[in-house]
């Protein structure tokens, strides 16, 4: 047998299960959009292209669009600059491996905590009048901050929890990418007298652009999947001011009106939208890491 | 002699019929490997467990009970119900969906297959009349009510004031005793969106102010008197907790409970978990009262209903029936009781128990009885209001929280969506 045909049979089993599980809940959400079905009774019948119209009228559909956007945008770039910075200040300060591990065993903590658990914690933390975030901003004299009520800024202090659990994580990731690189660039930038962030921003990190361009689409894609953890601590709230476009999908199909049609439609968009957007995200970073 | 033995014989054909049932369902034991339930995780709910070994030897089955939060089970059950999926066999339902059920045949009318032995008519009427639908009762009530007042005693006692019996009196109280810069507030209620939340709470001021949902078939709940009720609600909001607005009842009762509320209107069942030393900073502080006129009392009941989609086959059908039945007993509450679990009352015959009466304070009990008569179904009696609910959740949301102010604005929005949801129910 030859190597490309073992290739082939060893992987054809499980790319035909994943391709016929996406084809089949793709053609029967596509299916759905083009139909009036609600979960309210059994009785459904073809409405075209009636359901995509709607959504173009639909300002919370555009609401939860640009909160996505919104979200993608913050997680993304909090994550990274939290990890960016934190795994070159563990590189520069803890030296003895021993600590160098403990700290990386102790930043692995988050991201394995369950969402759902993370949410509940965060929500505590976050109570106005007996949460620990707000006693600390009593002893600075400020608040009772309302985290999760205020709609000026819930979606950010759901987002602290998503970097708090990813930026960590990839601190990790970073550290231990860090310790791979060659000696030698690095101790001719020490030469030339580089300041330390010098060294970094100039050598260590576009050293690593390759893999920090994997970790942004690993967490972009990820953040896509963060209906959890919004659900939990805010479901959406205050108003619309954390519903995303998943949250909104889910509250008109299952929760609110149990118009499954509609909601399939808005999934179909949202399927289109981050494929197109993915695929020129790819393209660019392809392109940017050569 | 001859005569006796006629009498017997006749006395065993009437009996035959009684006996050939017992055997049918007697032939049901071991025949449904578990029973799934859906539940949410109230003290009537979660106090089976320490009985549920009874009922699977009785069946040689195994109850399964899936606790949920209370949107959550409301959108599983319908999800279960309606893709046909039938994966639960009992369906925890409530007011604000039982129109939606029935018109869809979801649910067995209780008489059916409840077992007679469980006498259906010593259910609370408050509760049944929410249970039933056009005089046939869909659900067993094991917890349900209407609204009472609780207000703190101390509090008031040191503004000078006495319990509220007006809804001019309530604000003035609340006003009074709201002291932020002591950690005290005036208020507390429900801000976040849903049918069951911030607008079943809001719902009483609506219709206090004079507020109809429906002219004929059209929705009028952006009426003045409805812009009136929530411009009320949102002032008062001013003297609650911070981040009232997305308060859910479970954080209203608890800031109640934890002592840093002065007056709050909430479902009767909550009253008892006030009396709860080990739970509550305000044992023997509160004061009972029936809410200041003329607000209404909302009425509502939570309870078990065998799905019609989930129990099709016979034995289905008659084990999740006698579930229903037992765990809604009265021999079931009085064990409740016994085991110090006083709110979740659905049956006469324990309101009049001495047990009852025993366990809490009778200013309590006075008060429940005094609202009995306001208790009304205050909610849209439609198969859409969970939809149209929702969508005014969600305005008043924005509203409580500040997302938005226009109020009129928000209510004609809700309106607009109302007569959406509407038509399509035609």
């Amino acid at each position: 047998m030859t190597r490309q045909r073992f290739i082939f049979l060893s992987l054809a089993p499980a790319l035909t299960v994943l391709g016929l599980l996406a084809a089949i809940s793709t053609a029967g959400a596509v299916w759905f959009s083009v139909m009036n079905r609600a979960l309210r009774s059994p009785d459904y019948e073809y409405v075209g292209f009636y359901n995509y119209l709607r959504l173009l009228r639909d300002k919370r559909f555009f609401n939860a669009l640009e909160i996505s956007l919104i979200w993608e945008l913050i997680t993304v770039t909090g994550t990274l600059a939290v990890a960016i910075l934190l795994a070159v200040l563990v590189h520069e300060t803890v030296k003895r491996p021993l600590w160098r591990n403990l700290i990386c065993f102790a930043f692995l903590a988050p991201v394995l905590l369950p969402r759902v658990a993370a949410a509940f914690i965060w929500r505590f933390l976050y109570s106005p009048s007996l949460g620990l975030a707000n006693w600390f901003a009593d002893l600075f004299g400020i608040g009772p901050i309302e985290f999760l009520a205020d709609p000026s800024i819930a979606l950010v202090s759901v987002a602290v929890v998503d970097i708090w659990q990813w930026g960590l994580f990839f601190t990790v990731i970073l550290v231990k990418l860090l310790e791979t690189l060659p000696r030698d660039p690095i101790e001719a930038a020490m030469l030339d007298n580089a300041r330390v962030w010098e060294i970094h921003a100039y050598v260590t990190l576009p050293m690593l652009k390759g893999p920090l361009i994997s970790l942004v689409l690993v967490k972009a894609v990820e953040s896509l999947r963060s209906f959890d953890l919004i659900f939990v601590m805010t479901g959406g709230g205050p108003g619309t001011a954390t519903e995303t476009l998943d949250l909104y999908a889910y509250q008109t199909g299952i929760n609110l009106g149990g118009r499954v049609s509609y909601a399939s439609a808005m999934s179909i968009l949202l399927l289109i939208a981050t494929t197109l957007a993915f695929t020129l995200i790819w393209r660019a970073g392809r392109k940017w890491s050569r | 002699m001859k005569m006796k033995r006629l009498l017997a014989g006749g006395v065993c054909i009437a009996l035959l019929p009684l006996a050939a049932a017992a055997q049918d369902t007697a032939q049901c034991k071991g025949q449904l490997a578990s029973l799934s339930v859906i539940g949410q995780g109230m003290p009537a709910v979660t106090a089976l467990d320490a009985h549920l070994a009874e009922f699977n030897a009785k069946w040689d089955t195994e109850v399964k009970i899936t606790l949920l939060g209370e949107n959550e089970r409301r959108a599983k059950a319908r999800l279960d119900a309606s893709t046909g999926a039938g994966a639960y066999q009992v369906l925890y339902i409530d007011e604000a969906n039982l129109a939606e059920y029935v018109s869809a045949g979801w649910v067995h009318p209780l008489a059916d297959v409840v077992p007679a032995e469980y006498d259906l008519a010593d259910f609370r009427v408050d509760l049944a009349n929410v249970a039933s639908s056009g005089g046939v009762l869909y659900f067993a009530p094991f917890v349900g009510g209407g609204d009472v007042m609780m207000v703190r005693k101390d509090l008031l006692e040191a503004k000078g004031l006495g319990v509220p019996k007006t809804l001019d009196e309530m604000v003035a109280a609340i006003k009074a005793t709201h002291d932020p810069d002591n950690k005290v507030y005036g208020w507390a209620a429900r801000g976040q969106r849903g049918s069951g939340m911030n607008v079943w709470r809001w719902t009483p001021f609506f219709r206090a102010m004079g507020g109809e949902w429906l002219d004929g078939e059209t929705p009028i709940f952006n009426s003045e008197a409805a812009v009136k009720a929530t411009e009320l609600y949102i002032d008062l909001m001013k003297s609650a907790p911070p981040g009232v607005g997305t308060f859910n009842w479970s954080d209203s009762v608890e800031a109640f409970r934890g002592g840093q509320v002065a007056v709050l209107i909430e479902s009767d069942v909550f009253g008892p978990w006030m009396e709860d030393p080990a739970k509550s900073q305000v044992a023997g502080k509160v004061a009972y009262a029936p809410p200041p006129e003329p607000l209404p009392s909302a009425g509502w009941a939570h309870g078990w209903a065998v799905s019609s989609v989930g129990a099709k086959d016979d034995c289905a059908k008659v084990i999740a029936g006698d579930f229903v039945g037992w765990a809604t007993s009265k021999e079931m509450e009085q064990q409740r009781l016994a085991a110090g679990i006083a709110s979740d009352i659905g049956r006469v015959s324990t309101l009049q128990s001495e047990a009852y009466r025993k366990s809490v304070p009778q200013e309590y009990i006075d008060a429940v009885l005094a609202t009995g008569s306001r208790t009304n179904l205050l909610i849209m009696a439609s198969p859409a209001w969970p939809e149209i609910g929702d969508t005014l959740g969600l305005a008043l949301e924005e509203l409580f929280t500040g997302t938005r102010d226009d109020v009129q604005g928000a209510l004609d929005e809700a309106v607009f969506a109302a007569e959406d949801a509407l038509s399509r129910v035609k």
